[in-house]
C-alpha cells in the first residue's frame, strides 16, 4: 500500500498517485467470499489514462485534463481561491454557510471520525482516505490564502495547480453519507466540506463528473428526467408498467396523471421506471389498493425525483428543487410524496427547505411513512406466510441519519413477514453503513471507477450483508431478499452482486420494500417477486 | 473522449466504450462494437436486439425500458445476457450504437 506521509505531499509534484491499494491487503469478506486470492480482477488504469488525465490515486472520477501551460495551471489556482473566498459570503453560500464555516473553525483534530468511515477503514486506513485528510488541506488553504492567518497556528501548506485538481478528485471519495458527522463530537461535517469542494469545482471553475451535470441535471432540465425520457416517453413506459404488473398481479391498474386536486403527488426516481418498473407498478397496486387519491405529473423535471444538484451544485439543486415543488402548486395537491430515492428525500424535504417558501411550501412525506399508514389502515389484505424467506434491510443514509425515518420502514415489514425472517444488519438504524453508491457514486463507471467503488466504498455493506445471511446456507438455492427502499442504493447493490456473483454463488437478491408489500397482498396473484435475476 | 479502431471502422468513443455520434452507426461498426462486448458473430437474434434498440431510440431519443425490449422481442432476459454477455444496456445498447444510458439506471 502506498499513502500520503503528510497533509503537504498533495503539493509534490511527482506525477505519481498519492495512494495505492493493494486487493490483496484488504480485510477478507465473510464466506463465501472469504478468499481474498479469488475476488475478481481490481481493473487498473492503463498508462494511457494515467498520461492524460489528473491521477490522485487507483482511479480516475472527474476526468481533469492535466494543464499544459502556466495560464492554465494558474487559472485553476486562481478559480479554487475566488469560490473558497465566496464560500464565506451569505449571498454565495445561503445553502451552507453557518455549517461550513464551523466546521472549517471548529476541529479539534481529535479523529473520532476516522472510526466512522467506512472507506477510510476498507482501504486499510490509507492516509488518503481519512475523512479529516481532506478537511485539513481545504483549512490549510483557507487559513493561509484567503484568510491570512498565521500558519504557526493553523499549519502551513503549499499552493499549485495540482494541490486543486487533487483535492477536487479527491471530493469524490467520499460517499458524503455523514457518518463522521454523525459521530464528531463538536458537530464537524467533513462530508459537507467534500460536497462544498465539489461546489467550488462546479460553480467557480466548471468542473464535474459528466455523469452528474451533462447527463445528469442538465439534462433533467432540458428534456424532463436525468434518464432522458420526456413526458411523451414517460407516460408511454407506465402506461407499459401499469400492463405489465396487471399481469402479474391480476389486478387492472391505470396510473393517474396530472389529476388536478388530488390529495398526493407521488415522486419517483425515474431510474425506477426505466431499470426497476416492479416498483412504480407496485406503489400503483398500493395506493390504488388503498383508495389513495393520487398522482403523478408529467410536467418536465417533475416525474423524475432525482436532484443531483444536491452532490455538487447549489444552483442546479435549486432549478430542479423548484420546479418539483412548482408542479405540485400548479395541481393543487395537498403533500408531495417521495418515492424510494435516499437523494430526493434529502433534497426536497431537508436542503430545498432554504428557498420553498410561500406557495411552494407544500407538505413533503416520505413514502415510508404513507406507506407505514396505508398498513395502519387495515385496507390492504396481507398473507406474510407469501414472503417466507430471509429478509435484511438496507438502510439509506439520507433517510436514517439525515431525517431519522427508522421506525415507518420496520414497522411494514413486521407487518409483511413471517416471524423470524427478518434479520438486522450491524448496525443499521442512524448508525447504518453507506450502500456505496452515494453521492453520484452508483451512477459513475468511467475508466475503472466501477471497480475502485467495489473495492472501497461498497465493501464494507456487502460485509454487512454477508453476515447478515451467515445463518443461511450461502447458496442460490436459498434465496435470500436484501430489501433497499432507494433507487440508488439498489443500483449500487445491483453492481456489487454482480461483481461478486453473489445471486448465483450466495443466493443474495435485492430489491425494494413496495415490491414485497405486493408480494405479500391476499388480493395479488401469488409471485409478484419473480427472483429473475436482472 | 478517444478514437476507436479497427478494421475499416474508425469511430469516436467515451470512456466506456460507447459511440458518441450515433448518426455514424451502420453494420460494420455494430460489428466491430460488438468484438469489444464478447460478440464475435452478429446472428439474426443479435440483428433483433439490435434493431430493436435502434428503432426505439430513433424514435424516441432514449434507450426502451429492458423489460420492454424483452417482450417486444420474445427474448428473456437470459437469453439477452446470452447474446450480449455484458447485458442489455451495456453490451446490446452498445453495439446498436446507443450513447451509454444516462440517471439512476
Amino acid at each position: 500500500m502506498k499513502e500520503p506521509q503528510s497533509v503537504k505531499d498533495i503539493a509534490k509534484n511527482s506525477g505519481e498517485p498519492l495512494a495505492r491499494i493493494e486487493a490483496l491487503e484488504q480485510i477478507p469478506l465473510p464466506p463465501p467470499f472469504d478468499k481474498i486470492d479469488e475476488e475478481p480482477p481490481f481493473a487498473q488504469l492503463t498508462d494511457e489514462e494515467r498520461e492524460k488525465f489528473v491521477v490522485l490515486d487507483d482511479t480516475i472520477a472527474v476526468n481533469i485534463v492535466k494543464p499544459e501551460s502556466k495560464e492554465e495551471e494558474d487559472r485553476l489556482v486562481k478559480g479554487f481561491l475566488s469560490g473558497l473566498e465566496k464560500l464565506m459570503t451569505v449571498e454565495d453560500n445561503w445553502t451552507f454557510l453557518q455549517p461550513f464555516e464551523m466546521s472549517m473553525e471548529h476541529c479539534a483534530h481529535c479523529q473520532t471520525c476516522s472510526d466512522a468511515c467506512p472507506i477510510y477503514e476498507e482501504s486499510g486506513e490509507n492516509e488518503l482516505y481519512r475523512p479529516m485528510y481532506r478537511s485539513e488541506i481545504l483549512r490549510r488553504i483557507y487559513f493561509k490564502y484567503v484568510k491570512k492567518a498565521s500558519t504557526k497556528v493553523h499549519g502551513d501548506i503549499d499552493l499549485n495547480w495540482e494541490v486543486v485538481a487533487r483535492l477536487i478528485e479527491l471530493s469524490y471519495r467520499c460517499n458524503l453519507c455523514r457518518r463522521c458527522a454523525q459521530t464528531c463530537p463538536i458537530g464537524v461535517d467533513n462530508a459537507l466540506l467534500s460536497r462544498e469542494i465539489r461546489k467550488i469545482a462546479s460553480m467557480e471553475m466548471g468542473i464535474v463528473p459528466k455523469e452528474l451535470h451533462a447527463d445528469g441535471s442538465v439534462l433533467q432540465l432540458k428534456v424532463g428526467s436525468s434518464t432522458g425520457m420526456t413526458p411523451l416517453v414517460v407516460k408511454d413506459n407506465i402506461e407499459f408498467i401499469d400492463e405489465d404488473t396487471a399481469e402479474r398481479t391480476g389486478i387492472e391498474i391505470e396510473t393517474p396523471w396530472d389529476v388536478q386536486g388530488a390529495d398526493i403527488l407521488l415522486i419517483h426516481n425515474a431510474g425506477e421506471i426505466m431499470a426497476w418498473p416492479e416498483n412504480p407498478g407496485a406503489f400503483a397496486t398500493v395506493f390504488e389498493a388503498a383508495g389513495l387519491s393520487w398522482t403523478l405529473s408529467s410536467e418536465i423535471v417533475a416525474y423524475d425525483g432525482i436532484n443531483y444538484g444536491v452532490w455538487y451544485d447549489d444552483v442546479q439543486f435549486a432549478r430542479v428543487a423548484v420546479k418539483h415543488a412548482s408542479a405540485a402548486r400548479d395541481l393543487g395537491v395537498k403533500k408531495i410524496v417521495l418515492g424510494e430515492c435516499g437523494h430526493a428525500h434529502k433534497a426536497l424535504t431537508v436542503i430545498a427547505d432554504k428557498i420553498l417558501t410561500g406557495d411552494l411550501n407544500i407538505p413533503r412525506e416520505s413514502s415510508m411513512v404513507t406507506l407505514r399508514d396505508i398498513i395502519r389502515s387495515g385496507k390492504l389484505k396481507l398473507d406474510p406466510s407469501r414472503n417466507d424467506f430471509p429478509v435484511t434491510l438496507h438502510d439509506p443514509c439520507n433517510l436514517v441519519r439525515l431525517m431519522g425515518i427508522v421506525s415507518p420502514q420496520r414497522e411494514i415489514l413486521e407487518a409483511i413477514l413471517p416471524p423470524g425472517r427478518f434479520r438486522e444488519m450491524t448496525p443499521h438504524g442512524v448508525e447504518n453503513y453507506c450502500c456505496g453508491g452515494g453521492s453520484g457514486f452508483a451512477i459513475m463507471s468511467g475508466h475503472n471507477f466501477s471497480d475502485w467503488r467495489h473495492r472501497l466504498t461498497g465493501r464494507k455493506k456487502f460485509r454487512q450483508i454477508l453476515e447478515a445471511f451467515q445463518d443461511e446456507p450461502m447458496d442460490i438455492e436459498h434465496p435470500k431478499y436484501l430489501c433497499a427502499p432507494c433507487s440508488n442504493c439498489k443500483g449500487q447493490i445491483r453492481d456489487i452482486i454482480a461483481y461478486y456473483d453473489a445471486w448465483e454463488k450466495a443466493g443474495i437478491y435485492y430489491g425494494g420494500l413496495v415490491e414485497l408489500i405486493v408480494n405479500a397482498m391476499v388480493d395479488v396473484q401469488p409471485g409478484f417477486i419473480d427472483w429473475e435475476w436482472h | 473522449m478517444a478514437l476507436f479502431e479497427l478494421g475499416d471502422v474508425s469511430i469516436e468513443v467515451d470512456e466506456d466504450g460507447f459511440m458518441q455520434e450515433p448518426e455514424n452507426w451502420n453494420e460494420a461498426v455494430a460489428a466491430a462494437l460488438g468484438s469489444t462486448e464478447g460478440v464475435d458473430d452478429l446472428t439474426d437474434d443479435h440483428w433483433k436486439v439490435v434493431n430493436y434498440l435502434r428503432d426505439y431510440y430513433l424514435q424516441f431519443g432514449v434507450a426502451p425500458m429492458i423489460r420492454k425490449l424483452c417482450k417486444q422481442t420474445g427474448f428473456q432476459l437470459k437469453e439477452i445476457y446470452e447474446l450480449f454477455p455484458s447485458g442489455p444496456a451495456k453490451g446490446a445498447c452498445k453495439v446498436a450504437g446507443l450513447p451509454k444510458p444516462t440517471g439512476c439506471v
